[in-house]
């Protein structure tokens, strides 16, 4: 029993915080962190961890991974959080490649894994419906069989950067007569298909990060599904514990919590210090202590899928609490730092670097935490059958 | 980095639940605790026999090397049945005192009678003005030739058949300061001591107690005059890992009863288990658990790695065990409805057990000030 680092682990930091002090510059973070340069920087950005050979660092070393063990794993994500740096964008190397590695046929594999890891296909996530959100087994989108194509039609919604996107990963209904789990197909879908409209949902931190996705009479090779006909479900599944599995942030949380108590430790024009504040210190402590734990129950996990674990229910868990942490950790920075806030600067403005507008772009944007990769209340469901046999 | 549990601990954790499940069904630990000791001596003749006591001291002092994961391995199992026998007051903590003291002559003696069960030591260190400040100390021993004359009261000994007692005194100091204070064994027959049995709500039996005028050898004080600080500060570190690890196994009995129960009891013509309402509560229950036992991984680890961050790892786990100790005991008094409330049904005395646990050394809120105080300079 032991968390210590040996000194490969060490020198392994070392690398890390020098890639990161070297590539992950100050230019490149205000372009990242930006909406209106976002899609570009994250593609910068990706290229050059991927030069490095560590965008695709989960996936098995044949296809392009590092083969990382779980320490080093945990070393790059605490490292990547230190210096601010996004993880890459993970509907292609986090979900979907999973998924490809997996289930895909030969030819998919090599024709979408090295553009994926190279961020030369951007991927979006074709899941949730209007009909169909937490119950996503109720989904509707037909794909009707005409030859050596799919015809497709319906509607996919919340379709996180759909703008951006090059290629989208779609549930699709081929079969009605079963369970509504059983007649599901997983299709890869290129976005300049004819009868594909995307169209902007705006969310509460007044940005465009969410789509509908319309397709009409849509023509997709059947060579493009991944697996057997109406088996996508299954596909999918592994897929969503793949997609938790890197929702638990605690490397983002760690993050914010050092720029809270920056920010609690300056001293206001009264002479004092928020961070000496009883009540705020308690605040403060009881959401660290809860990340420290999530720390260290991702270790745990990480340490399992090491041994050979695949991960399962556990996903459920990092899931629910991490991203619980994350709006913790937002809701109380938005507490530190918007001051007179709630002022709703334009992005080219000089109020848009403030503490008080990233802490309310966060806050905002993270209210969608509990809600995609399967609701909270769906997580639970969950873990109380697989953990608890309920 | 490896969380794993060796061979050796897989097999010890094995043979403690095979004993327990064994020996220490509740109307069997019902029957240990309404005994005269409190804890029964055939069980600790046992733990004798099977090693157990052994576990935390070096080879050198005749014991079997282990270390925090050991005992935390053992005490997991304990939490599971509420072991009420004095293992952790007599051979986590005051053991550790007396093994990790600088005192050689005086740990020569006294070790082998540990070791081997024959006394149980207990730490009287709590005041009734303390807060459960470790430093905060009135009673005084003040130095007479070759002795000590000590005087004083304190409170809440574990273990009320105790054979000796290590009393904290100060030596120097005022009353509140780390530096100053000394430890001192004393023989629990000493007449200069007045004992006072108390039952205490987790059915252990502990006592307060007072001295007048109580003289002790320099001989039999553990560390140099004034220097006995680090070394209470140390082991009561390890100690409350220790505990929390009683805690977590406690916490895991609750949750998975509370699941069971909720599996079988029927209202409304299904199992109660089928209400969302109650799942979702039970679910929180499991994560609270699992955050807990994060966190003790977390702090047996710090120790084990000699972590600048030991105390504040010690201290999130001591506050965050408090918190959901009490929080998954309540939820499953609350799930057993009307059973829940008896004290027939085991539920209660994992509830009141935790509770306690949240006690010792101080309870939850404290720890986070203890947390907070390292943490937010």
């Amino acid at each position: 029993m032991h968390a210590k680092f040996s000194p490969e682990e060490l020198a392994f930091q070392e690398e890390v915080r020098g890639f990161m002090r070297d590539n992950f510059t100050a230019d490149l973070a205000a372009r990242i962190h930006h909406p209106n340069t976002f899609s570009k920087a994250s593609v910068e950005w990706q290229k050059l961890l991927d030069g490095k050979g560590w965008a695709a660092n989960g996936w098995p070393v044949e296809h392009g991974g590092t083969g990382w063990s779980a320490t080093q794993k945990y070393i790059y994500t605490t490292e990547l959080a230190a210096a601010g740096a996004p993880d890459v964008v993970p509907m292609g190397i986090k979900m979907v490649a999973p998924v490809l590695y997996s289930f895909g046929s030969d030819e998919q594999k090599a024709r979408f894994l090295p553009k994926t890891k190279s961020s030369d296909i951007w991927w979006c996530q074709g899941y949730s419906e209007p009909g169909a959100g937490s119950d996503l087994a109720a989904l509707q989108t037909r794909a009707v069989r005409d030859g050596d194509d799919y015809i497709i039609d319906g509607t996919k919604i919340w379709t996180t950067f759909a703008q951006y996107a090059d290629w989208i990963f779609c549930l699709v209904r081929t079969d009605n007569t079963g369970k509504p789990q059983q007649g599901i197909s997983f299709l890869l879908i290129d976005m300049k298909t004819p009868g594909i409209t995307v169209s902007p949902i705006i969310s509460v931190d007044d940005e465009h990060h969410l789509n509908e996705v319309n397709f009409e009479n849509v023509r997709v090779p059947v060579a493009n599904r991944i697996g057997e006909e109406n088996q996508g479900w299954t596909y999918a599944k592994a897929l969503l514990t793949y997609e938790r599995t890197a929702l638990s942030g605690v490397g983002y949380c760690k993050r914010i919590l050092t720029n809270i108590r920056g920010l609690a430790s300056q001293v206001s024009a009264s002479g004092s210090r928020l961070i000496d504040d009883s009540d705020f210190r308690a605040r403060l402590a009881d959401v660290e202590m809860e990340v420290m734990a999530l720390e260290f129950l991702e270790l745990r996990v990480l340490s399992d899928l090491d041994s050979g674990g695949a991960p399962g229910m556990e996903s459920s868990l990092l899931k629910l609490k991490g991203t619980e942490l994350q709006q913790a950790v937002q809701s109380l920075q938005w507490d530190v730092a918007a001051g007179f806030g709630g002022v709703l600067p334009d992005a080219d403005n000089a109020l848009w670097e403030s503490d008080g507008n990233r802490a309310r772009r966060e806050y905002m944007f993270g209210r969608a935490c509990t809600i995609f990769g399967g609701s909270n209340e769906v997580q639970r469901n969950i873990i109380a059958k697989f953990a608890l046999g309920l | 980095m490896d969380f794993s549990l060796t061979e050796e601990q897989v097999m010890l954790k094995d043979s403690v639940a095979k004993f327990l499940a064994d020996n220490y069904a509740p109307e069997q630990r019902e029957a240990v605790i309404k005994n005269e000791a409190g804890f029964s001596a055939e069980h600790w003749a046992t733990f004798s026999e099977l090693g157990w006591l052994t576990i935390p001291f070096s080879e050198a002092l005749g014991g079997f090397g282990g270390n925090v994961a050991d005992v935390s391995a053992v005490m997991e199992e304990f939490g599971k049945v509420l072991v009420v026998e004095p293992y952790w007051s007599s051979i986590v903590l005051a053991g550790q005192l007396m093994a990790r003291c600088t005192n050689d002559e005086l740990k020569s003696r006294s070790m082998p009678q540990v070791i081997s069960g024959e006394a149980q030591y207990s730490f009287a260190w709590l005041e009734p003005q303390s807060r459960f400040s470790l430093s905060h100390l009135s009673a005084t021993a003040i130095k007479q030739g070759d002795s000590y004359c000590l005087n004083g009261e304190k409170k809440l000994v574990l273990n009320a058949k105790a054979s000796h007692f290590i009393i904290a005194a100060r030596t120097s100091g005022d009353v509140a300061s780390e530096s100053g204070i000394s430890l001192f064994v004393v023989d629990a027959a000493n007449p200069a001591l007045k004992k006072e049995s108390v039952r205490l709500m987790d059915g252990q039996l502990a006592c307060n107690i007072q001295f007048t005028d109580l003289l002790i050898s320099q001989d039999d004080m553990l560390t140099a005059e004034g220097e006995a600080y680090p070394l209470i500060a140390e082991v009561v570190d390890e100690a409350l890992v220790a505990l929390c690890a009683e805690a977590v196994g406690a916490m895991t009995y609750l949750y998975k009863a509370t699941a069971e129960y909720a599996n079988t009891r029927k209202q409304f013509g299904v199992a109660i288990g089928s209400f969302q309402a109650l799942q979702h509560r039970m679910v929180d229950m499991f994560m609270a658990t699992e955050q807990c036992r994060s966190l003790l991984v977390r702090a047996q680890c710090a120790i084990l790695d000699n972590s600048a961050e030991r105390s504040q790892d010690v201290a999130v786990l001591k506050a965050m065990v408090g918190k959901y100790g009490r929080k998954v005991a309540e939820e499953a008094v609350q799930m057993h409805g009307g059973m829940g409330v008896t004290n027939e049904m085991p539920i209660g005395h994992y509830l009141k057990r935790l509770m306690m646990i949240d006690m010792y050394f101080g309870g939850s809120d404290t720890h986070r000030r203890r947390f907070s105080d390292m943490r937010y300079l």
